[in-house]
């Protein structure tokens, strides 16, 4: 008895759910269009969500329905699959990883959906376009900003640097790192004293910084890989009152409150690099897919950093 | 118990041995502002252990701690940001507080209510909440984060106030001795030993199981609270994705200590050591800026260890 009540409660709750999926019969052509985001949990991701929906549902026509792999590549597969069962308008997917995502994403576009690969690149070019930035292009702007910087200090090219380092392995930490190494390799003063990992997240980062101030009674500049480490490293400097003699340098300069760009504007950070979110790209070339059958996109279109820095926080604070 | 003890002994000692030297001579191990660095940093994996052992006590695990403790971080940091303009400082605090420690109890008691009244292990109703309560504090905020503490605001007041190391460290202090005395000294204390060591015996002994139940949750969850209340403020951010696997690192730290995840056994003095022992082996091996990953490997090492030694000494 108990065991049948439980099992209609699940069902009714399981119905209920479903309730709120997409669905119905819409009177005029609504596009669908099917987000699978590699992982939510991420500030920049979550800017990239709320972005995509406010620029599609700004168009009247759109339906975006937006799946959460919770970086998982198996998650995402199956995610996808499903995806592609349902016969979206547009597919964009943000890969987790490069080589898990290729196979399945040449279904999609077998499958004949127009189908946007966002911000990280798959192993063979199974999407109609690939939207993405440059993180070694931004690791270099940053190492080349830190140098200037030491330069405007000392006269000279030399101090100590901490790089604050996400996830290792990830695309995005390899490049910012390998490309401020690049700038910090011609100038033989500048000095790495540490580079402890703190996984992308603010708190470890805290932590982290708190040891290395601990260890090295001169640092210069703080280059932080995300915006969250860097804002963490600047807490445990502030808390151990050595805030004011450290340069902090970010990447990602999200708009918003919880942003780098505002992080910039009350001088946390002395700087940091924006990294797009691309979906605005990605909701201006899905747009002409959907509307314009004659449109083409090009095969690949790379985005472009913008430095953030005192002089322009508030100006970009204020559009984005 | 005494097993673990001589473990921090020795941990400590390596700690001291291998210990870099400031430009003064000195070790920075040694440091004063080091070592209360350790103390904050296990300061909230630690409170979270308190009530975690006296779920173990009871035979019992609570895998929502780490969920619990980000929906808690969500909660003040979207009170206080949300607190009118007009209202004092003191009273905006106390609300946000309190809203997030009564959600947090309130998450808990629902774990032990489930688990004493439907009777389903409390591995999968816990579980169950860990991954529901990540997803309403991830809806709750919409997957981000809110800063707080920037500007001149309450939130700012909020910060200042509760990131100070004494308050973290002493909060943690004072509860440990809370927490102690209740379990070695106190009619609830006994009840909880004994339910874990032989819930049937308690049974027929008329112990007031599902109450004592339902009140050891409540506790992990206001704890786990307690702990998110003090993360917001550390941390500047109520974080929806705060916390991940901070249940494994409570657990260890209780398991460390001697507890016994079949129930029964375990003391508040041995999560305290088994809690300290993992912060000192973190700040060893990062002080002499070992690879992360090694870390982790070491840290293994360790765990098994421990176990292996409160085995031996329970054996003999």
């Amino acid at each position: 008895m108990k065991r049948i009540e439980y099992t209609v409660l699940a069902a009714a709750l399981l119905a209920a759910g479903c309730g709120t999926q997409p669905g119905g019969k819409p009177s005029q052509r609504q596009y669908f269009v099917a987000f699978s985001q590699c992982n939510n949990a991420e500030p920049y991701r979550a800017a990239q969500n709320a972005l995509l929906a406010r620029l599609l549902g700004a168009a009247g026509d759109v339906k975006l329905v937006i799946g959460d792999a919770q970086q998982d590549n198996a998650r995402q597969v199956a995610q996808v699959e499903t995806f592609i069962r349902q016969k979206p308008d547009l597919l964009i997917v943000a890969p987790n990883e490069r080589a898990a995502l290729t196979a399945v994403m040449g279904q999609a576009v077998e499958a004949r959906i127009p189908t946007i690969c966002l911000e990280r690149d798959i192993l063979q070019p199974n999407y109609t376009t690939y939207i993405h930035s440059d993180n070694r292009a931004i690791g270099r702007l940053a190492g080349q900003f830190i140098a200037d910087q030491l330069i405007k200090k000392y006269g000279t090219a030399k101090g100590n640097v901490v790089q604050m380092r996400g996830l290792l392995g990830v695309e995005g930490e390899i490049n910012r790192d390998a490309g401020a190494k690049e700038v910090f390799a011609r100038y033989p003063g500048i000095h790495i004293v540490a580079e402890p990992v703190a996984d992308w997240i603010q708190a470890k980062a805290k932590d982290r910084m708190t040891e290395v101030l601990r260890a090295s009674p001169s640092i210069d500049v703080l280059y932080g890989h995300n915006d969250p480490m860097a804002v963490g490293a600047y807490l445990a400097a502030k808390e151990l009152g050595r805030d004011q003699g450290i340069l902090f340098v970010g990447v990602d300069g999200l708009g918003g409150e919880a942003g780098g760009i505002k992080k910039v504007m009350d001088g946390v950070l002395g700087a940091t690099f924006v990294y797009p979110l691309c979906v605005d790209k990605a909701a201006e070339i899905g747009l002409k897919i959907l509307h314009d059958p004659q449109f083409h996109p090009e095969k690949e279109y790379t985005l472009e950093s913008t430095m953030v820095t005192a002089a322009n926080a508030a100006d970009l604070f204020k559009k984005l | 118990m005494k097993g673990t003890l001589i473990g921090l002994a020795g941990i400590v000692l390596l700690a001291i041995l291998f210990s870099p030297h400031a430009a003064d001579g000195s070790r920075i191990f040694l440091q004063p502002g080091n070592l209360t660095d350790i103390l904050r940093q296990v300061a909230l994996i630690g409170i979270m252990a308190l009530a975690m052992t006296y779920v173990i006590l009871t035979a019992g695990i609570d895998l929502s701690v780490g969920s619990i403790m980000a929906l808690a971080t969500a909660v003040t940091a979207m009170r206080l940001t949300a607190s009118p303009p007009g209202m004092g400082h003191v009273q905006a605090m106390v609300l946000a507080i309190g809203a997030a420690l009564l959600v947090s109890a309130a998450a808990g008691a629902l774990n032990g209510a489930v688990i004493a009244f439907v009777d389903v292990q409390p591995f999968i109703v816990t579980l169950a909440s860990m991954i529901g309560i990540r997803g309403l504090a991830k809806w709750l905020t919409h997957n981000t984060n809110i800063d707080i503490g920037f500007g001149q605001d309450v939130a700012a007041h909020f910060a200042s106030l509760f990131w100070q190391k004494a308050v973290v460290v002493g909060a943690f202090a004072v509860l440990a001795v809370i927490f102690g005395v209740a379990l070695a000294r106190t009619v609830f204390g006994r009840y909880v030993r004994a339910i874990g060591d032989n819930e049937k015996a308690a049974r027929y002994t008329g112990l007031p199981i599902r109450s004592v139940k339902i009140w050891v949750y409540g506790l992990s969850g206001l704890l786990s609270g307690f702990a998110g209340v003090l993360y917001t403020a550390e941390n500047h951010q109520g974080n929806p994705n705060a916390g991940v696997a901070y249940e494994l690192d409570a657990i260890a730290a209780a398991v460390i200590g001697g507890a016994r995840l079949a129930g029964g056994k375990g003391t508040i003095a041995g999560t305290i050591a088994g809690t300290l022992m993992i912060g000192v082996v973190t700040n060893m091996l990062r002080l002499n800026n070992v690879d992360s990953n090694v870390e982790m490997m070491v840290k293994a090492v360790i765990i098994v260890l421990a176990v292996a030694a409160q085995r031996q000494r329970g054996a003999e």
